[in-house]
C-alpha cells in the first residue's frame, strides 16, 4: 500500500502566502526577498494572500474535492533553524472546520480511482545551505529565508496505490492538470517535493522524505518495495520510521530528523479570522476555471473530430494543444493541423520539449503552421516538400510562402513538366519498367523515382497516371 | 501532579533550558497552576467544534502584489555572500 | 512656565499652536521632569531626548512656516516596551531582546508620527507582558508616583507611572488581561482597553494575539479621547482589525443603565467597595439606574485566562531563538537545538512558567482537557455579557480587587499573582471595552473603578467616564516625587 503527500508551490503567484515579498525566489541574492513578516520579526503579523485561495480552491475541485463554505489556518508549532517563526501556518481537519478540500476522488487511466484524503494551504520554511567543508568539520549552517512564506498546497492520498507505475501515472497526470490550472509550474526547480508512505501486507507503514522531483519518487518506491520485501522474507521487522531518499546513492537511509517529536500543539491561527469563501464561491471559480485535461480531451473528440489518439498526444502536451488551438483560428481544419503537428512538427521541436519557455521562443508560430496546412490541403505541395519547408521555417522564422519563393518548391501539376520526368526515369529504370508491368511494388518505386528526380515537387496522383499510362501505351 | 518527567518533556518541546533554582521550584508551582485551570473539568464536553470565532470575507483579503521592503530586516550575523550564519545541525 | 509637564495633551497642542510655548520649550521640560524623577521611578527603558528634541524642533519649524503640524503636535508619547519602533531599541524587558532595533514602526507609532507626536521613550513592563506589577521586568521594577515602595501595577507598569508623574504627557500600553487597567488603577490615571480588533496590533510583539490590544493612559478622559482616535482604524496589515467610529466628547450622558458586577465587590477588599459603592452613587444622581447582577460563568474565567495565554504565549515566543535577532551569543558551539535552549535560558521565570504551562495545555494529551474547554468558557461568557448588555448600557465594578502593594508581596506564588488579575480579564475573554478611571485612595494609595460595555460601544464608556471625571474630586497630583 502506497500513499502520497505531495507539497507543491503556487508558483502562478506574484507574491509570498502571507507577505508582499516576491514569490519566485529563485536567483535572488541570499536574504534579499525578506520583511518583517517573512521573517517572523517580533509584532508581525501575517496577512493572507486572496489568490492563493483561490488557487488551492481550484486545485481541490480539479482533484474532486469539496470546497467547504469557510476555511480556517492552525498553527504546527515545533523548532527548526528553517522556520523563522519556530511555527508552521497550516490547516488541520482534526477539530471541525476543514482545509481548502477535502474528501476527492482522481481517477487513473485504468478507472482505478485514487482517494484524496485533504488539500491543505500553508507556507514553505526557508532554506538551509551547507558551508564549504566536509559535513564533519562544518561548525555553522547558512540559512536564507528568501522562501520563506512562499505559499504551498499540500495534497495528501489514501494509500489506495499498489504499484509505483500507477503512482507514476499519478503524479504525470497531477504534474498535467497543475499546469492546466497554471497554479504551479513543475518543471520549476524545487515547485514540488513528494513523501511516500510504503507499507506491505501487516507491515508498518515507512515514510519516506526529501524526494525532490516527481521523476524520482518511482525510484524510490522500487528501492522501498526492495528493502522491505527482503526484509519480510528474511522474517525481520519492518521498523515503523521515517527514512530519507539519497538521490546520489539512490537509496532510502533511516533518519533521526527533526520529527522525531511529534507533538505539534496544533491550534487555530490567532491573527487570521475564519475565511468565509460565500455561497456562490465554488460556482464562480468553477466558470472561470481554466480546462481541465480531461474536459480538453472530450472538446478535441466530439468538436473537432480528432481520434482519442491523436486527442492524447495532443492533451499531454499543453503547450502544443494550445499551439494547435491558436492554429485552429487562423485556419479551422483540426485534423490535418493535428496530424501535422503530431508528427513532423513534434519531431523537429522534440529535444527542447523539457525546457519551461519550449514553444514560446520558437521561430515557428501558429500562421507558419495554418499556412503550410492550406498549401497541403490546395494540393500546391506535397506532405514531403511541407516537411523540408517547416525545418527552414523553424531556422529563419519565414512565412512558408516567402520559403517557396526561394527554394521554387511548388508542386508540379503541369502534365508536360511530369511526362518528361516521367520519360527520363523510364529511360534510366528500363528493368524496374518491365517489372512494373506485372509488380504494382515495381510501379511504386518508379513512382519514388519521380519523387525524387523532382525534389518532392511531383504531384503524386498525376504522375502515377502518367506512370500507368505509360506502361500500358508505352509509345505515347 | 507534574512528574520530573513530564517536566523535563516539556522543557525538552519548549526549547528552554531551566537552571538548577528552576528546577527545584518549578514542579510545584507548576502543579500548582495547573490544579487552578483543572477547574475547567468541570464544564460540559463539546470539544468538537471551536465557537464564536472572527470571520472575514474572501472579498477582503490582500491583493497579489508584490512590494518589496526596503529596511534591513536581519543585521545579526550575516555572512560577506549575504547568508545567515547558524549553529551546525548536527 | 516651570511646569509645563504638568500640562494635559490637549492644552499643550493649543499652548505650541498658540505660540504660548514652544515644542521645544515644552520637551525641555519634560526631560528636565525624567532627570528629577527618573531615578526613583524607573518608568524608563530607553530614552531617546535626542529624537524627542529633534522631532520638537520640527513641529517649531513647520508652526513658524504656517504648515500643518497634526492633532497632536507637540506632545510627549511613552511607548510601553512591547511596541515596535523604528530604530529605537525594543526589548519587552527582557534579556532576549536585549540588542534588538526594530527595522520598522508598529502602525500606532505611525499614526502618531503623522499626526505630530513626539516619541520620547519605551516605558518598562513586564517582560513580555506577562506580570501585574513590573517585578518580573529584566531591567529592574518600576515604583509607584504615590508611594515609591509600592508596586505601579502591570505589565504596562511604566506606561502607568511615567503619565502619572507627568514624565510623558500621555503614553501606550497594551492589555491582555489587565495590563493597561492595572496600572491605570494604581497609579490613578485613566487606561482604555478598547474593543477587540479596534486598534491594528501590527507591530505589538504578541504576548497572546487572540486577548491582546494597546491603548492608552492618560491624565485626563478628554487626552483619552485625542489618542484613542488617532490610533484606531482598520489596518490592512493586521487581518483581525475592525473599522470603527470615532469618539467625541462632548456628548451628554443620558440616562443610562448601569449594573454592578455583584462576584467583584464581594470579592473585593473593603476600602476598595466603599470607594465603588461611593461612585456608583453618582451614576445615581444624574439619573442613571444602577442595579446589580451577577455573572454566572464568572469563576471559571481567570483558569480559562490563563489557559488560552499561555497556550498562545508559549507559541508567539517560540521565535525568540537568537538567530536573526536578540543578543550576543556565538553559534560555532553548539548543536542547534541546544542553541536554542541554551538562548532560552535567558527568559525570565516567568515567562518561562508561561510558556511550559502552554505547551502543557496544547500537547495531544491535554487540549481537549483544557485548551478546548477553555475556548468554550470564552465562548459563553461573551455570550452571557452580550445578553447583559441588551439590558445594561455599562457594567462597573473596581478595577482591581485591592488597592496596591508593596514589592515583594506576592512574587513567590504565581497563583497569587494571577489573582490580581481576576476583575479585568472579563473585557480580554470577551473581547469588549474597558476603561479604568481613577475615583479615590485607599491610605494614599489609588483606586480605580472599571466601566465595560459592549463591543464598540466605547463612545458610553467615555460619556460616563467625562461626567464623572467632572463630577468626582480627587487628588490629581503626587506628592510622593
Amino acid at each position: 500500500m502506497i500513499g502520497l503527500e505531495i507539497h507543491a508551490q503556487i508558483t502562478a503567484l506574484n507574491s509570498k502566502l502571507f507577505c508582499s515579498c516576491r514569490g519566485n525566489y529563485r536567483e535572488l541574492g541570499p536574504n534579499t526577498n525578506i520583511c518583517e513578516i517573512c521573517c517572523g520579526l517580533p509584532g508581525s503579523l501575517p496577512v493572507i494572500n486572496q489568490k492563493a485561495i483561490e488557487y488551492s480552491a481550484m486545485t481541490s475541485l480539479a482533484l474532486g474535492c469539496k470546497v467547504p463554505d469557510k476555511i480556517m489556518f492552525y498553527r504546527k508549532n515545533y523548532f527548526y533553524p528553517d522556520l523563522p517563526k519556530n511555527f508552521q501556518i497550516t490547516q488541520y481537519n482534526v477539530y471541525g472546520y476543514s482545509s481548502i478540500g477535502v474528501d476527492g476522488i482522481y481517477e487513473l487511466d485504468d478507472a482505478k480511482q485514487i482517494r484524496i484524503s485533504r488539500i491543505q494551504l500553508e507556507e514553505d520554511p526557508g532554506r538551509i545551505a551547507y558551508s564549504e567543508g566536509s559535513m564533519n568539520v562544518r561548525n555553522s549552517v547558512l540559512l536564507d529565508y528568501n522562501r520563506a512564506g512562499v505559499a504551498l498546497i499540500e495534497i495528501v492520498t489514501e494509500p489506495d496505490f499498489t504499484s509505483p507505475k500507477e503512482v507514476r501515472q499519478f503524479l504525470n497526470k497531477l504534474s498535467l492538470t497543475l499546469e492546466y490550472i497554471g497554479v504551479c509550474d513543475t518543471l520549476l526547480e524545487g515547485s514540488v517535493r513528494c513523501d511516500v508512505n510504503v507499507s506491505m501486507e501487516g507491515g508498518n507503514k515507512v515514510e519516506i522524505k526529501n524526494i525532490n522531483s516527481f521523476r524520482e519518487v518511482e525510484k524510490a518506491i522500487n528501492y522501498e518495495i526492495t528493502r522491505q520485501s527482503s526484509l519480510y522474507s528474511r522474517n525481520l521487522k519492518i521498523e515503523l520510521e521515517t527514512r530519507h531518499w539519497d538521490d546520489r546513492k539512490k537509496i532510502t537511509f533511516k533518519s533521526r530528523s527533526k520529527e522525531e517529536e511529534h507533538d505539534y500543539r496544533y491550534f487555530p491561527e490567532p491573527d487570521i479570522p475564519i475565511i468565509v469563501l460565500g455561497n456562490d464561491f465554488v460556482s464562480n471559480l468553477k466558470k472561470r476555471m481554466p480546462e481541465l485535461p480531461n474536459q480538453r480531451f472530450e472538446c478535441f473528440v466530439s468538436k473537432y473530430k480528432l481520434s482519442e489518439h491523436t486527442s492524447n498526444i495532443l492533451i499531454n502536451d499543453k503547450k502544443l494543444a494550445d499551439f494547435f488551438e491558436a492554429t485552429l483560428k487562423v485556419h479551422f481544419s483540426p485534423t490535418e493541423i493535428a496530424n501535422f503537428l503530431i508528427t513532423d512538427f513534434k519531431s523537429l521541436i522534440e529535444d527542447d520539449s523539457e525546457s519551461t519557455d519550449y514553444l514560446k521562443n520558437l521561430k515557428v508560430k501558429p500562421e507558419h503552421i495554418a499556412e503550410l496546412v492550406k498549401l497541403i490541403e490546395g494540393n500546391k505541395i506535397s506532405r514531403i516538400t511541407a516537411k523540408d519547408i517547416l525545418v527552414k521555417i523553424f531556422e529563419s522564422g519565414m512565412l512558408p510562402s516567402e520559403v517557396m519563393n526561394n527554394t521554387n518548391s511548388y508542386k508540379i501539376a503541369d502534365e508536360k513538366t511530369l511526362m518528361d520526368a516521367v520519360q527520363s526515369v523510364f529511360d534510366k529504370e528500363k528493368s524496374a519498367v518491365e517489372d512494373a508491368k506485372t509488380n504494382s511494388e515495381a510501379i511504386n518505386f518508379l513512382l519514388g523515382k519521380v519523387m525524387k528526380f523532382t525534389n518532392g515537387r511531383a504531384d503524386p496522383k498525376i504522375a502515377m497516371r502518367i506512370i500507368n499510362n505509360k506502361l500500358h501505351n508505352p509509345d505515347k | 501532579m507534574i512528574s520530573k518527567e513530564e517536566l523535563e518533556y516539556l522543557a525538552q518541546i519548549s526549547k528552554i533550558n531551566l537552571n538548577e533554582i528552576e528546577s527545584r521550584k518549578f514542579p510545584k508551582q507548576l502543579d500548582k497552576t495547573i490544579e487552578y485551570i483543572d477547574i475547567l473539568e468541570e464544564l460540559a464536553s463539546d470539544d468538537s467544534v471551536i465557537l464564536d470565532l472572527q470571520e472575514m470575507k474572501i472579498e477582503e483579503l490582500r491583493d497579489d502584489v508584490v512590494r518589496m521592503s526596503g529596511g534591513k530586516q536581519i543585521s545579526k550575523n550575516i555572512t560577506e555572500d549575504g547568508f545567515l550564519r547558524g549553529p551546525k545541525m548536527k | 512656565m516651570s511646569n509645563l509637564h504638568d500640562l494635559l495633551a490637549y492644552e499643550v497642542v493649543g499652548g505650541i499652536n498658540g505660540g504660548l510655548f514652544s515644542a521645544e520649550e515644552y520637551v525641555n521640560s519634560i526631560l528636565k521632569r525624567i532627570e528629577d524623577v527618573e531615578s526613583k521611578l524607573h518608568s524608563f527603558i530607553t530614552l531617546d531626548s535626542e529624537g524627542a528634541l529633534s522631532a520638537a524642533k520640527k513641529i517649531d519649524r513647520k508652526i513658524k512656516e504656517k504648515e500643518d503640524t497634526g492633532e497632536l503636535a507637540g506632545i510627549t508619547v511613552g511607548i510601553k516596551d512591547n511596541i515596535s519602533t523604528k530604530n529605537i531599541r525594543t526589548t519587552c524587558a527582557s534579556k532576549i531582546l536585549e540588542d534588538y532595533v526594530p527595522s520598522y514602526d508598529a502602525t500606532v507609532i505611525k499614526h502618531l508620527k503623522k499626526n505630530g507626536a513626539i516619541i520620547l521613550g519605551k516605558l518598562n513592563l513586564d517582560e513580555f507582558g506577562m506580570g501585574s506589577t513590573t517585578e518580573y521586568s529584566r531591567y529592574q521594577p518600576t515604583h509607584n508616583p504615590w508611594n515609591l515602595d509600592y508596586v505601579p501595577g502591570g505589565s504596562s507598569g511604566g506606561s502607568g507611572a511615567a503619565v502619572a508623574a507627568r514624565e510623558c504627557t500621555v503614553s501606550l500600553g497594551s492589555d491582555t488581561g489587565g495590563s493597561i487597567r492595572c496600572p491605570a488603577s494604581f497609579c490613578s490615571v485613566v487606561g482604555l482597553k478598547p474593543t477587540y480588533g479596534r486598534v491594528s496590533r501590527y507591530g505589538l510583539i504578541s504576548y497572546a494575539n487572540s486577548l491582546e490590544q494597546i491603548g492608552p493612559i492618560c491624565r485626563s478622559v478628554r487626552d483619552l479621547v485625542m489618542m484613542v482616535n488617532i490610533i484606531s482604524g482598520k489596518d490592512e496589515m493586521d487581518n483581525t482589525s475592525i473599522p470603527s467610529s470615532p469618539i467625541t466628547l462632548n456628548n451628554k450622558l443620558g440616562k443610562l443603565n448601569v449594573a454592578i458586577i455583584k462576584e467583584l465587590i464581594t470579592g473585593s477588599d473593603h476600602e476598595v467597595s466603599r470607594t465603588i459603592y461611593s461612585a456608583s452613587e453618582k451614576f445615581k444622581e444624574i439619573g442613571c439606574t444602577c442595579d446589580e447582577i451577577s455573572i454566572k460563568n464568572l469563576h471559571y474565567a481567570l483558569p480559562s485566562y490563563y489557559t488560552l495565554a499561555s497556550a498562545e504565549a508559549s507559541s508567539n515566543l517560540a521565535r525568540y531563538d537568537n538567530i536573526r535577532y536578540g543578543f550576543d551569543l556565538p553559534v560555532e558551539e553548539y548543536k542547534w537545538d541546544t542553541y536554542f535552549s541554551k538562548v532560552r535560558e535567558n527568559f525570565g521565570e516567568e515567562v518561562k512558567r508561561r510558556i511550559l504551562i502552554g505547551s502543557y495545555v496544547l500537547s495531544s494529551g491535554y487540549y481537549s482537557k483544557y485548551y478546548l474547554k477553555a475556548r468554550r468558557l470564552r465562548s459563553l461568557l461573551r455570550l452571557e455579557l452580550l445578553t447583559l448588555f441588551k439590558k445594561y448600557d455599562l457594567l462597573i465594578g473596581p478595577t482591581m480587587p485591592i488597592p496596591p502593594f508593596k514589592f515583594g508581596e506576592k512574587i513567590d506564588d504565581p497563583i497569587k499573582m494571577y489573582l490580581v488579575d481576576i476583575n479585568t480579564v472579563i473585557a480580554n475573554l470577551a473581547g469588549i471595552p474597558a476603561i479604568s478611571l481613577p475615583v479615590g485612595f485607599s491610605n494614599g494609595l489609588p483606586i480605580g473603578l472599571q466601566i465595560m460595555a459592549a463591543p464598540f460601544e466605547e463612545q458610553k464608556l467615555i460619556d460616563a467616564s467625562y461626567d464623572l471625571e467632572n463630577s468626582i474630586n480627587i487628588q490629581r497630583k503626587t506628592n510622593a516625587i
